[in-house]
């Protein structure tokens, strides 16, 4: 594992208790949870802003099976405004904005995720694809849907975190000034 | 919770001849015999919408077709549909005080489907006014439906024309003379009605057949489709009438009501479980569950299962009710049971009431066990002949054998209180120490001898069973006439699975 | 609203439609079923979904009906079955032991009060308001053509071949199986999905094509079928298009869909044959499928110019279009037979029942006999 290298913006919210490991830049607004899970195993991790990674959530930039050295692998971009809720596994080789992974769905290592996405509770996907923006997946079967617009932002749960959080857990400092 | 989940080690054969573990049965304090679900007669006892919690009576859920009239279901994944707010600028704009303007409209938080994806306008009032669709063939399909039930209805008034007539007794005069009804109303310059009877219903008009039926449009060679706009079955299926292929066509359903139901023992005609009337409990006005009747056998230990040696299994018996009894261990009487099936067969036929039955029925071959004694363990009456359930033969082989222990043993009575108690056991009660091993307030351990029979292979499920006669102490005759809480000896088979040998 | 209910109100019948994949269900005098579901329970003891006709003898099945009925009144009808009418539409080749089944559970376990059991191909003309047609249901394990003439079944000249939903899927199986994408051993869930979402009966001059080994087709897109979001199946334009064709592929005895309809009508009376043939009527879920009546219209007409069809005299086929979907058509005619005084006329009583132990049926010789004093059940229509 290589050392750790995390950056964290002025106005991000990350708990002592997150796991984080190697190179890793948190946007401002964003909140990690305590216990969540951030590894940027293959190459750096960069989570926009106003994110929300919850309790349990594992976010994991791995290599590829096929592929034996490091080199080469992009950044995980992670776009604006995504919610990773409780015990998520996302591996994404992308991710846009505005996305929600629920609860325990998992989201394998060939999966593009684009804009305003909903993976479903218990939805795992594993096959290669780009899915398509607005698509949300939901039940045993992962029925696919398209629709019309993108999940509605969890403003106001972010603003009571952002109040409620401090006062419980340890914070780490941001590092980073506000980005221009 | 292994009741729910596990497999059923113990089971318990039913009065039908069932074998169901004992959370799964009732028992009849009436006619003082176990039922299981099968046996019993399920009614509807209230109706309910499950995700507004409210009674609906059941002349109001006939004319809603069993549909809750505030609830919606999606109809991309059937779950329900909630109601949300989106407000649309202000009122008045030039108030500045005005309240916002809202609107409604419709969203799953399941799959994200709303209600503006397939060009539902927004409602103004939270409850809805959400348009309903019409069945497009409705008028002619009652037009149909009217015409039939006069076509019907004159012909079974001329069917009593006709019996009148052949019963009649005396010839109407105005045949005799040759004028008939309707040549005297002539005569009398009355206008010459037939008979409300006589006039022939007006047929339907038949649909007519066409050459041209509906091509296959060219698009489905060239188009490439997109699987996200077609429909599933199941999609397809929640609306009936319409059945969209594509889904902007799906439209939301209303959801289907749910019920209570009680169940009435099919002898007695009386409850043996009865739930409340209000939706939110889970609570029941009756319920006679086995489970607190009957003393609870359950396997606590099972030795090494060979061929030819006696096998030790220790079992726990546990008595749910406040009375002492005393179990008595008896030989399983397969044949026994069988007899009374068959009895039960012949007096059905013999009262012209089952032979279907029989023809497809093959005699289980069950092995049959020397040396029993007739016993009195279906001391009932026989059945009424309008009972329409009919008890079968036990199914399941037994392929070992219970030692039978030559004493009895006492249960003592439940005592919530005795969890709290740390003095020891007070019971003085002697027991044979061959057959009990561990005694704690209402629970008994005994210790049993199996032996296997011969002729069974290695790696194949030991079953065994026993009749358990207990003494069952009914206090409904107390209740109701101040008397002595009556006793009676009840007995039960019980089958265990001993595992694999 | 006045939502006591009068109590001189009939009780309204529960109309049954049990068929092979799905049972139809409603009451009568309502122009839709309520629901359509699967014909199948979960097995309590293996926790597994059992198809109804999946039975093993004659006490399972009795077992898996009494299951089945006990979900139709308390989970979809909501009333007690307790002393009600009952109306079952079924085939007329439905098997004897199913139809005395069904009526020992309602009669028996559920203690209904009379049943009404109507013959499918003959009731589904209801909403049509003809007398005289040729049926063709094309159902999930066989398709049944049995002539209706002038209110009379002719079942004489029944025509059943195991052509339907079943088949098809084995056939898209089949097809998976020869296009080596992996996809072996689908579940009949997903093949039944692929069938309904990605394939469709194509016309005659293309199926002719797709036969030949080589052919300069241009092929239909195929399709990307995502299943369970950890396989993706290409399901392609030729499985799209092939799927359907086994209807139309004769057998060894020159059998298909379209033979069956003319060999029904070659065995009726002359005179019949060409109104027949211009009374064309269609049932069965699988009629749905886009292309189905056009492609069997061509058909029809091929075979004419057969040897064996030429003394037919048939110039044309006509078809009926009915003012329902196909797959719930015989059901809304036994919602419309049960909304009359048929119901109460010509029902069979518990009473009857407990007397004589069976159903009548038109195989038993017994009720024949008996038929002819009294009058027949499918006089009734004027």
């Amino acid at each position: 594992m290589s050392r750790n290298n995390i950056k964290i913006f002025s106005g991000a919210l990350v708990c002592e208790g997150s796991k984080l490991r190697g190179d890793i830049t948190v946007g401002s607004g964003t909140i990690i949870h305590p216990s969540a899970t951030v590894i940027a195993e293959a190459g750096p991790i960069v989570i926009g802003e106003n994110c929300l990674i919850e309790e349990q959530a594992k976010i994991i930039h791995r290599v590829p099976f096929d592929q034996q050295n490091k080199e080469n692998i992009p950044i995980l971009m992670i776009g604006v405004h995504n919610v990773f809720e409780v015990d998520c596994t996302v591996e994404a080789s992308k991710i846009g904005n505005n996305n929600v992974f629920e609860p325990k769905c998992f989201v394998g290592s060939r999966v593009t995720v684009t804009n305003g996405c909903t993976i479903g509770a218990g939805c795992h996907i594993t096959e290669e694809q780009i899915l398509n923006e607005n698509i949300s997946i939901c039940g045993a079967k992962c029925q696919m849907r398209e629709g019309l617009d993108k999940p509605a932002p969890q403003n106001l749960q972010m603003e009571t975190l952002l109040k409620m959080l401090p006062n419980y857990h340890y914070i780490k400092k941001p590092n980073m000034k506000q980005q221009v | 919770m292994s009741y729910i989940t596990g497999p059923e080690y113990v089971r318990y054969a039913c009065t039908c001849g069932l074998l169901k573990s004992l959370p799964n049965l009732y028992f009849c304090r009436h006619c003082s015999q176990l039922r299981c679900g099968f046996c019993v007669c399920p009614e509807v006892d209230s109706i309910f919408c499950g995700k507004c919690s409210e009674n609906i009576p059941s002349a109001e859920a006939k004319v809603k077709k069993n549909k809750c009239a505030n609830c919606l279901i999606c109809p991309s994944c059937q779950q329900d549909l909630s109601t949300r707010i989106a407000s649309k600028g202000v009122v008045n704009p030039d108030d500045s005080k005005s309240p916002a303007k809202k609107t409604y409209y419709l969203s799953c938080y399941f799959c994200g489907w709303n209600s503006r994806d397939v060009g539902i306008p927004d409602q103004t009032s939270p409850t809805g006014g959400w348009p309903e669709r019409e069945n497009v063939h409705s008028n002619r399909l009652q037009e149909l439906l009217d015409s039939y039930k006069q076509i019907m209805l004159s012909q079974k008034q001329q069917k009593e024309n006709d019996k009148k007539k052949k019963f009649g007794k005396f010839v109407s005069y105005t045949d005799r003379t040759g004028i008939t009804a309707s040549a005297l109303r002539k005569r009398i310059g009355i206008p010459d009605i037939p008979h409300a009877m006589l006039r022939k219903p007006k047929l339907p008009e038949s649909s007519t057949a066409t050459t041209e039926v509906e091509e296959l449009p060219d698009k489905f060679f060239t188009q490439e489709i997109d699987l996200l706009e077609v429909t599933t079955i199941e999609q397809r299926l929640l609306q009936p009438e319409s059945q969209p292929v594509t889904v902007d066509k799906l439209f939301p359903a209303h959801k289907q009501l749910s019920i209570k139901k009680s169940l009435r023992c099919r002898h007695c005609e009386r409850n043996v479980s009865k739930p409340e009337y209000n939706p939110n409990s889970i609570k029941f006005k009756i319920q006679l569950f086995a489970y607190y009747h009957i003393p609870e056998v359950r396997l606590v230990k099972v030795g090494d299962l060979k061929r030819g040696q006696p096998c030790e299994i220790i079992i726990k018996f546990t008595n749910p009710t406040q009375h002492q009894t005393t179990i008595t261990i008896l030989n399983l009487d397969l044949a026994e049971q069988e007899r009374y099936v068959e009895e039960q067969q012949m007096m059905d036929i013999s009262e012209n009431l089952e032979v279907l039955s029989l023809q497809f029925k093959q005699p289980t071959s069950l092995p049959s066990l020397p040396g029993s004694q007739p016993s009195s363990l279906l001391s009932l009456p026989p059945r009424q002949p309008h009972l329409t359930i009919k008890s079968r033969k036990i199914k399941q082989t037994v392929n070992s054998t219970v030692e039978i222990p030559q004493s009895v043993f006492i249960l003592p009575p439940r005592d919530d209180a005795a969890e709290y108690d740390d003095s020891n056991d007070t019971h003085n009660i002697e027991d044979d120490s061959n057959l009990v091993i561990w005694r704690k307030s209402n629970k008994v351990c005994i210790k049993l001898l199996v032996n296997i029979h011969e002729g069974e292979t290695i790696g194949e499920e030991v079953f065994c069973g026993f009749t358990m006669d207990h003494v069952y102490t009914n206090i409904i005759a107390a209740n109701f006439e101040n008397k002595q809480p009556q006793k009676l000896n009840h007995k039960v088979r019980i089958f265990l699975n001993l595992g694999k040998m | 609203m006045p939502i006591y209910e009068p109590l001189t109100s009939e009780k309204v019948a529960v109309v049954l439609d049990i068929g092979s994949a799905f049972t139809k269900f409603g009451f009568t005098s309502e122009f839709a079923p309520r629901n359509i579901i699967r014909s199948q329970v979960r097995c309590k003891n293996t926790n597994t979904i059992r198809r109804l006709y999946d039975f093993q003898s004659a006490e399972d099945l009795y077992d898996l009906l009494v299951e089945f009925i006990h979900t139709i009144f308390f989970k979809y009808a909501l009333i007690s079955p307790k002393d009600r009418p009952v109306v079952i539409v079924e085939s007329l080749l439905c098997p004897t032991l199913f139809r005395e089944s069904l009526a020992k559970v309602l009669f028996l376990q559920y203690e209904v009060s009379s049943i009404l059991v109507l013959p499918s191909h003959l009731v589904c003309l209801a909403s049509l308001a003809v007398d005289t047609a040729l049926v063709v249901d094309v159902g999930y394990k066989e398709a049944v053509v049995i002539p209706v003439g002038f209110g009379l079944p002719i079942v004489q000249t029944w025509q059943a071949l195991p052509l339907g939903g079943e088949a098809i899927h084995k056939n898209i199986q089949v097809l998976f199986n020869n296009t080596s994408t992996g996809a072996q051993n689908l579940s009949e869930e997903v093949l039944e999905d692929i069938k309904v979402r990605c394939c469709f009966v194509t016309k005659k001059s293309r199926a002719d094509q797709l036969a030949l080994p080589r052919s300069d087709l241009i092929p239909v897109p195929d399709i990307k079928y995502s299943h369970r979001g950890s396989q993706t199946l290409t399901v392609n334009g030729k499985i799209r298009e092939k799927a359907f064709e086994i209807l139309y592929e004769e057998d060894n005895d020159h059998f298909c869909l379209s033979t069956m309809i003319l060999d029904a009508m070659l065995l009726v009376d002359r005179d019949l044959r060409n109104i027949l043939a211009e009374n064309l009527v269609l049932t069965g879920g699988t009629c749905m499928t886009p292309g189905f009546k056009a492609r069997l219209k061509e058909e029809l007409l091929k075979q004419l110019s057969n040897d064996r069809y030429r003394k037919l005299n048939v110039k044309q086929f006509k078809f009926h279009s009915m003012p329902c979907k196909e797959n719930y058509a015989s059901w809304l005619g036994g919602a419309l037979y049960g909304a009359t005084e048929f119901l109460g006329m010509k029902s069979v009583t518990k009473e009857f029942y407990l007397k004589e132990k069976h159903l009548p049926d038109w195989i038993n010789l017994k009720d024949v006999e008996s038929a002819r004093f009294g009058s027949d059940v499918t006089s009734a229509r004027a």
